[in-house]
């Protein structure tokens, strides 16, 4: 992992606990199966104006490409709102598969204990 | 499977296990003759007698398959090593009619989510099943599902010269040649030429609009083998 995608924890903290809607992941993994289920999760929560999401992933067991799309895909629609913003609790697993596919710095990482 | 929650100090427990898919996997895209399914352990039987088709190694020569049968030695842990790899998609085709067990399997590969790009490979195993169309619709339905979920611009395929059969259908899906590698596949005997076939975001979307049941391969078409 990057030391630049985890630089801001204490900043992305701050913000945790202001606004903030966490998306919490159930563990297992996030795949193609599963994975439509975030993307629906994202939408519904945007749909009622909460815009500033944190995905908590530190339950995942894996993560496949369509796990990572929809990752993007969530930053993609977040980011599309003023102050839309999002930020991901991964675990080693989910951090693995993000530098394996190059989008390890495409997102606002937390990775320290908690939320 | 998803909890929504706001934030706030009476923080929920910690997750609990998500209910694990079904055994038959879970389908992700239906044409008129195939659907595409994700991979289920029971598959890696089938994977096993198609790896040791000569048939297949010649005419596909996967990197898949030959991962499963020489890197994972055949081992059920290249499920879940197939399962959770970021790199790639690998969805089993079941034809909608006739067939009491998969016909292949077509996967995404090499994928590059920022960029947009990756490539598709196509394995009809079951002779039978060859010249019906089912690889020409599994190739499609995963190259919209590339462009609709995980948001590919481009997907590029490599085809062996004499391997007439993908080439038509990769054609018959709007790709379009690229290139040829020259003598860049060997078989165990000698080297082939490899055919690289691309197609972008706009021409499978075009492919979309006109898209039509297509009638069984003409007989002239591929080099596929006949039923046994």
């Amino acid at each position: 992992m990057s030391a630049g995608a985890v630089a801001e924890p204490d900043a992305r903290t701050e913000q945790a606990g202001d606004g903030f809607t966490r998306v919490r992941l159930l563990a297992g993994p996030l795949t193609a199966a599963t994975a439509p289920a975030l993307r629906a999760e994202v939408r519904a929560a945007i749909d009622q104006g909460r815009t500033a999401l944190l995905v908590d992933l530190d339950a995942v067991t894996g993560v496949d490409a369509v796990g990572v799309a929809a990752l993007l895909e969530a930053r993609r629609l977040l980011e599309a709102h003023t102050g839309g913003t999002l930020v991901l609790r991964a675990n080693p697993i989910v951090c693995r598969a993000l530098k394996e596919t190059g989008t390890l710095t495409a997102f606002a990482l937390w990775t320290g204990p908690g939320m | 499977m998803i909890a929504v929650e706001p934030q706030g100090p009476d923080a929920p427990p910690p997750a609990e296990p998500r209910p694990r898919p079904p055994e038959s996997g879970v389908v992700i895209s239906r044409g008129t003759r195939v659907y595409l399914r994700t991979l289920a352990p029971r598959d890696l039987d089938l994977l096993a007698a198609w790896v040791d088709d000569p048939f297949l190694e010649r005419m596909v020569g996967s990197e898949f398959l030959n991962a499963y049968k020489h890197v994972w030695d055949k081992s059920p842990a290249f499920y879940e090593a197939v399962l959770t790899d970021p790199t790639q998609v690998v969805l089993v085709v079941e034809a909608n009619r006739g067939w009491d067990k998969p016909v292949g399997v077509v996967r995404l590969f090499n994928i590059h989510l920022l960029e947009g790009y990756a490539f598709l490979e196509t394995i009809i195993s079951d002779p039978r099943a060859m010249k019906r169309g089912f690889g020409v619709e599994a190739g499609k339905l995963i190259s919209y599902y590339g462009v609709d979920v995980l948001g590919l611009r481009r997907i590029e395929a490599k085809v062996y010269e004499y391997n007439v059969l993908s080439m038509n259908s990769l054609r018959r899906n709007g790709f379009r040649q690229e290139g040829v590698l020259r003598q860049a596949g060997f078989d165990g005997e000698r080297y082939w030429d490899l055919v690289i076939f691309g197609i972008l975001k706009d021409e499978i979307d075009a492919q979309r609009q006109k898209d039509k049941v297509h009638l069984p391969l003409e007989s002239s078409e591929g080099n596929g083998r006949e039923p046994a």
